[in-house]
């Protein structure tokens, strides 16, 4: 059988649309309708709750926190690590699988291991207690330690997630052309000079796609808030959980996915607006 | 093209298959005494999930038909949809249920609309049922179920915290639930903990899925005020909010981010846990001679404890009544209430049935519970059945606590915004206020 050549691309993407079709537009016509109507009218009650709600505020601002401290921080470190990994070495393969093992941790067995190495009779405690360090534990749990919870998430993402961060940037830093390095190196260019002039510019494509991967899962970050803090941190995500699953009110948790949803289109379309990559072949 | 065929063929008979099997095509409904097998159909709210489930059709139904020849359609089923069903059929007069089995505050709902037959005048030999329970079941003079399971939450305490026990409190008073064991007690129990340790040594599952709000209105609010919502903006209540504030400085910070205290106990973070017997059953098997479980606190009004009991009810015109009578006679038996317990961690409600259990992890929890239910100052709550405002509910309990104890907001002026709200959500659903 011959499809005419024109059709193909179509009938290649029809899989793939009428995936989304039925498990992303499906939920999210559905979610609208549930967020805006009430008693089958078109209604904004849901939305004045939601907004009347102290909860939503901050779980507005946490997760837009967390994404603000997590995601910078974790392109820098992945940078740093993928240029240290990225000249010849004994024991460079080894590293590298070192270096991407978190990748194949859930992110809530993610959390009991830090929750085990942070309690106060936990890992680190123990360490800085026998060393002499501390006289009493230091908590990072609770309420009344919120701050100290608010590091443990963010260290506990950045063990867990910077491997992802650090796998594109690798992959990105690979493809540059040594001969790009070398002819700079003959004018005389030192390690920063090449750095700033040849090699981020070159990577900024993989940076891209690194940051937008990123941010766009903070948006959605839940299940290591969910074991570390529970809601002594709200977040979009586990709000919307909780609505849902413990109060039953499915109207809130919805508008609660549309934020999660709207945010995140939001901000692929900012990072493609303003971070427009610069391949070299094309600029020529 | 062969590849297509298969494929189609392969779906075909998936299709043939799943209507043969009974997946697709309607349920089978029982027909009342035209054959001779007898099938019950028997209706359940308890029991839902897949391993507690395969329980009951693998081991419990199995040995019933081994003994009596009588098949049972197990059909775990949701609170609303059960309620929806039996309407349903009393209405119309063409009843196929034959046992239904839900917690007391549904049971009490379905009595309240004349749904469910009078089991008064039938007796079940060799077994005496729990006095608490024999009471909550009569409703309006109508003996309306039989007690089945119970479960409730109990106090754990790690044997080492006795070494620290305050002047006047024994180990004995603690164990048996006596007048000292006050929640006064606890607060200077829990001060000399840590004291003595330097951390605080209390726990309590107040993580967003812990059972915290169980704590708040079913042991700490009747037991000083008397009611669960009835006085939820008295005098009483702020100082109860006053009480639990002082007492917070002894418990561990980290318990509003634990869901269950089986773990906090068993890594040695809380010396003294609340919770649910199924939540800390795990910390008791795992080290049975470290832990005991002991009655709740005294407060000013009582001991005030959650019983939650689920009971068997033969519906209003149900077919085979005489057939569903023997399946509650086996579910009741002393035997069949130990296997409940050893399986699915539900407590028996009759008493032959606690001397029977082997000495082990499960009879610590069931001498601790046993205790708790015999205390003469009990004030036993149920747990309000309000359907889909069951989450409104608890999360004013919790809301109070969050900004009383954590957030530090003065107790009147909290309960006072909150009060109304807790008794608005009984006179909509148009129940009592407990």
């Amino acid at each position: 059988m011959k499809i005419k050549s024109s059709y193909l691309p179509y009938f290649l993407v029809l899989p793939a649309f009428a995936y989304l079709l039925f498990f992303v537009g499906y939920p999210l016509v559905q979610a609208l309708y549930i967020a805006f109507t009430q008693n089958g009218q078109l209604s904004l009650a849901t939305v004045r709750k939601t907004f009347a709600d102290p909860y939503f505020w901050e779980a507005l601002k946490y997760t837009i926190a967390l994404a603000g401290v997590i995601v910078p921080s974790q392109v820098g470190l992945a940078l740093i690590l993928a240029l240290g990994v990225n000249r010849v070495f004994k024991g460079k393969d080894f590293t590298i699988y070192a270096l991407t093992i978190p990748l194949t941790i859930s992110d809530v067995a993610a959390g009991l291991i830090w929750y085990s190495m942070l309690s106060p009779s936990g890992f680190l405690n123990k360490l800085l207690l026998n060393i002499g360090i501390i006289n009493n534990p230091i908590y990072f749990f609770g309420y009344q330690y919120r701050h100290m919870e608010f590091l443990a998430i963010v260290l506990a993402e950045l063990w867990r997630a910077t491997s992802i961060v650090f796998v594109i940037i690798f992959a990105g830093l690979q493809m540059i052309s040594q001969e790009y390095i070398e002819a700079a190196e003959v004018f005389g260019a030192d390690y920063w000079t090449r750095l700033k002039k040849i090699v981020i510019p070159l990577l900024k494509p993989s940076i891209q796609s690194a940051l937008i991967i990123r941010t766009l899962f903070a948006m959605q970050i839940f299940g290591i808030v969910w074991i570390l803090a529970g809601r002594d941190i709200p977040i979009l995500a586990g709000e919307g959980f909780y609505r849902l699953t413990e109060l039953k009110e499915y109207d809130v948790a919805s508008i609660y996915a549309l934020v999660i949803a709207g945010l995140s289109i939001l901000l692929g379309a900012l990072y493609i607006k303003f971070m427009k990559a610069e391949y070299l072949e094309v600029k020529r | 093209m062969s590849r297509k065929m298969s494929f189609g063929g392969v779906l075909i008979l998936v299709l043939l298959g799943a209507i043969v099997s009974g997946c697709i095509g309607g349920e089978k409904t029982t027909t009342p005494t035209t054959t001779e097998q007898v099938t019950l159909t028997w209706l359940s709210t308890q029991l839902n999930p897949p391993e507690e489930r395969a329980f009951v059709q693998e081991q419990l139904l199995t040995e019933f038909k081994d003994q009596t020849g009588i098949e049972v359609n197990f059909i775990p089923i949701s609170y609303s949809d059960m309620a929806t069903r039996l309407e349903a059929e009393e209405q119309t007069g063409e009843v196929t249920i034959n046992l239904i089995a839900d917690l007391h505050g549904g049971l009490d709902f379905f009595a309240s609309k004349g749904w469910l037959e009078d089991l008064s005048g039938k007796t079940l030999e060799g077994r005496t049922f729990i006095s608490t329970f024999e009471k909550y079941a009569t409703i309006g003079g109508k003996k309306v179920y039989i007690p089945w399971m119970s479960a409730t939450y109990v106090m754990v305490v790690n044997k080492k915290a006795f070494e620290y026990l305050p002047d006047g409190l024994t180990q004995e008073d603690v164990m048996k639930g006596t007048e000292k064991w006050t929640y006064d007690a606890l607060l200077e129990w829990a001060k000399n903990l840590k004291e003595a340790t330097g951390q605080p040594q209390l726990g309590f599952p107040a993580g967003p899925k812990g059972l915290l709000h169980r704590f708040l209105h079913g042991y700490i609010y009747p037991s000083f005020t008397g009611y669960q919502a009835k006085n939820f903006d008295s005098p009483e209540a702020v100082e109860m909010w006053k009480y639990l504030r002082d007492l917070w400085q002894y418990v561990n910070p980290a318990s509003t981010t634990w869901d269950a205290m089986g773990e906090p106990l068993l890594r040695g973070e809380v010396l003294i846990a609340w919770d649910h017997t199924a939540r800390i059953k795990n910390a008791i098997e795992t080290n049975p001679d470290q832990f005991v479980v002991v009655p709740v606190p005294r407060g000013p009004k009582g001991r005030g404890f959650i019983l939650v009991v689920a009971g068997l009810a033969i519906p209003k015109g149900a077919p085979n009544a005489e057939e569903a009578w023997k399946l509650i006679d086996y579910l009741t038996k002393p035997e069949t209430q130990v296997k409940i317990l050893e399986n699915v961690g539900f407590f028996p409600t009759v008493q032959e049935a606690t001397g029977a259990i082997p000495s082990g992890p499960l009879k610590i929890l069931a001498e601790g519970v046993a205790a708790q239910s015999a205390t003469p100052d009990a004030v036993v709550a149920m747990i309000p059945n309000l359907g889909e405002k069951g989450g409104q509910f608890t999360n004013a309990y919790r809301t109070a606590f969050e900004r009383i104890v954590l957030k530090g907001e003065d107790p009147e002026a909290v309960v006072k915004e909150l009060g109304p709200q807790v008794r608005k959500l009984f006179e909509e659903m148009g129940q009592e206020i407990p």
